[in-house]
């Protein structure tokens, strides 16, 4: 039986040993050597990649998208409680509910940035609709700019917010909202003193999944920011494209995935299991 | 403050109605329980006094003042929930003060020491939920809802997570805190000893009606319908009239003058610790149950004995 057992790992096993250990052996190695003329990577062994990292140009990129990141990543949190909240205590149509929320996965990211691009642009539904209502003279700079991207970032990544609230709020004794009602808390002060304290770890659970792939973000500051708004993921996808310097763009992912796990790692050591 | 009454109340659920025209009057100062099984709308009627539900009809006033309508943190009456509902993020000081702080009581600390105090819980009270036992979580919720001074306290069965021998120490604990405090208690509960050692009165609820209300020593002594009688305690019914197990012996000559007497074989006798129970059946096929004392003698299967109760001791159902 024990064997069997063992068997039944095989194949995840085989997935992620052949296709994601190796491709990232590969990027390790990469990251030490330099870059050939036209891309991929030649000797001599170095460790100058790493070196740049501390180039204080890097630094302010890095900056850049810990602050959009974390930005979407408030947003997200403060948009998905209350809602999050309304689904918990919704009753029968909680599978609806979040069925709707999920809804936006049924079609590609990409398509759905492009769309986002087509209601923020001079020309675009939203410029329109204020143009003709007489509300502005000419169209809002709305696309091309941080806030754009920042808002690009909140859409595709709310529902990684909403769901584990939404799971954490579930879970919570409706007895509890009676007690601090029982007890004179005014329902805001319920949620105050109450459900925001015991939704804490849902908070950092859907921190954690909203912020890292905010950090890592490359579509939607290219398409939304338009080249003048750039994350790290920006950074990394220009070395393996234009700049043609797979070798610093090997060290700027693995870089990138460090200072993630540090981050995870702080966290999961805060409250252990309850995360994710 | 004053007397907490129920006018002629009404709620239904989508399926059934779950209280059907009930009208109480429960003194200030007193302890009173509502006694029924499970589903037989008890803790509907607490929930509304709460107000966590509302009435589909009827008035509940508290000293002549209405609550209808009141939301439940404008109402002066608490509750100890069934599950206690203690805030996990709190300590036990903190989830007693929760009530004080909303209100914004200055004398929040000494009132939460004196508690702490009255609850015998004053060296746990930086422990959490989770680090007590359930004696301790439960004098929490009772501590919590008191100390605001509510002039009705609502229990829903908060006896019935812990066990046994606990529970039978907190009920002792329950009884002495309501006279030292003088609060109104409404206790609910469907456990007939609970109801009938701590109350002054009891309330018998079946199928969302009452069906009586009285002492304890009336509830039990003489029960107005066939359902009382039966939820209280075991009862033989022969014919018309019931008496109850402990007040039926068994002997094997005939009894002396004035006893209701009937012949019965003895179907099996069991040794409870406290007692013999010992079944009989009458010519008739009625099985009489009868609690003997040790030393009132030893009957086996099969054999014929008298069966036997004083009048008084019957049970009569009014018709």
């Amino acid at each position: 039986m024990k064997r069997l057992r063992a068997l039944f790992l095989l194949p995840a096993w085989a997935f992620t040993l052949l296709l994601f250990l190796g491709p990232m052996l590969i990027i390790v190695a990469y990251s030490f050597q330099s870059k050939g003329i036209y891309g991929g990577v030649v000797e001599p062994w170095t460790l100058e990649n790493y070196t740049r990292l501390f180039d204080p140009l890097y630094g302010v990129i890095l900056l850049r998208s810990f602050v959009m990141a974390g930005a979407a990543t408030a947003g997200c949190i403060v948009l998905a409680f209350p809602l999050a909240l309304y689904i918990a205590r919704s009753g029968t149509r909680k599978s609806l509910l979040l069925n709707l929320v999920m809804l936006p996965f049924w079609t590609s990211f990409l398509v759905r940035t492009y769309a986002w691009m087509f209601l923020l642009r001079d020309t675009g539904l939203l410029n329109s609709a204020l143009l003709a209502l007489g509300l502005i003279a000419e169209p809002l700079p709305l696309l091309y700019n941080d806030w754009a991207v920042i808002v690009g970032l909140i859409y595709g990544y709310l529902p990684f917010a909403v769901l584990p609230l939404y799971s954490n709020l579930e879970r919570l004794d409706k007895s509890l909202f009676e007690a601090a009602a029982d007890l004179g808390a005014k329902p805001w002060e319920a949620i105050l003193h109450v459900i925001l304290p015991l939704t804490a770890p849902g908070m950092r659970a859907a921190g954690v999944l909203v912020f890292i792939p905010c950090l890592g973000a490359y579509l939607t500051p290219d398409l939304l920011g338009g080249g003048k708004s750039m994350m790290i993921g920006n950074l990394v996808q220009n070395q393996f494209t234009s700049a043609r310097d797979w070798p610093f763009g090997s060290a700027l992912s693995l870089a990138l995935m460090a200072i993630v796990m540090l981050l995870l790692w702080a966290l999961l050591r805060r409250d252990g299991e309850e995360l994710l | 403050m004053g007397d907490l009454q129920l006018e002629e109340i009404y709620k239904d659920f989508p399926s059934h109605r779950v209280v059907d025209g009930i009208s109480l009057s429960i003194p200030q100062g007193c302890f009173y329980s509502l006694l029924g099984p499970s589903g037989c709308g008890k803790t509907t009627t607490l929930r509304m006094i709460a107000g966590f539900d509302e009435p589909d009809r009827g008035l509940i006033k508290l000293g002549g003042r209405t609550l209808n309508g009141l939301r439940p943190y404008q109402r002066p009456v608490t509750t100890v929930f069934q599950s206690y509902a203690l805030f996990p993020h709190l300590t036990a000081a903190e989830n007693i003060a929760f009530g004080l702080k909303r209100k914004g009581d200055p004398d929040t600390a000494r009132k939460v020491t004196e508690a702490l105090d009255l609850v015998q819980l004053t060296t746990k009270a930086d422990r959490l939920p989770a680090q007590m036992s359930g004696g301790e979580r439960q004098r929490t919720a009772l501590a919590r809802a008191l100390v605001l001074e509510p002039e009705v306290l609502l229990l829903d069965e908060p006896l019935s997570a812990l066990d046994p021998k606990l529970r039978k120490q907190m009920r002792l604990e329950l009884k002495e805190l309501q006279s030292r405090v003088g609060i109104t208690f409404l206790f609910i509960t469907h456990d007939q000893e609970e109801a009938l050692s701590l109350s002054d009165r009891i309330a018998v609820m079946h199928k969302g009606r009452l069906e009586q209300i009285g002492t304890p020593q009336e509830i039990y002594l003489s029960p107005a319908t066939r359902f009382v009688a039966g939820f209280l305690g075991a009862v033989n019914w022969v014919g018309p009239v019931g008496v109850r197990p402990e007040m039926t012996r068994i002997s094997r000559e005939a009894p002396g003058n004035g006893a209701r007497v009937v012949e019965a074989t003895v179907n099996s006798a069991m040794f409870l610790g406290d007692c013999f129970q010992v079944e009989t059946r009458t010519s008739a096929g009625d099985s009489i149950i009868a609690q003997i004392a040790h030393g009132l003698g030893e009957f086996q299967r099969g054999e014929r004995v008298h069966v036997w109760w004083h009048p008084q001791d019957e049970i009569a159902i009014p018709q």
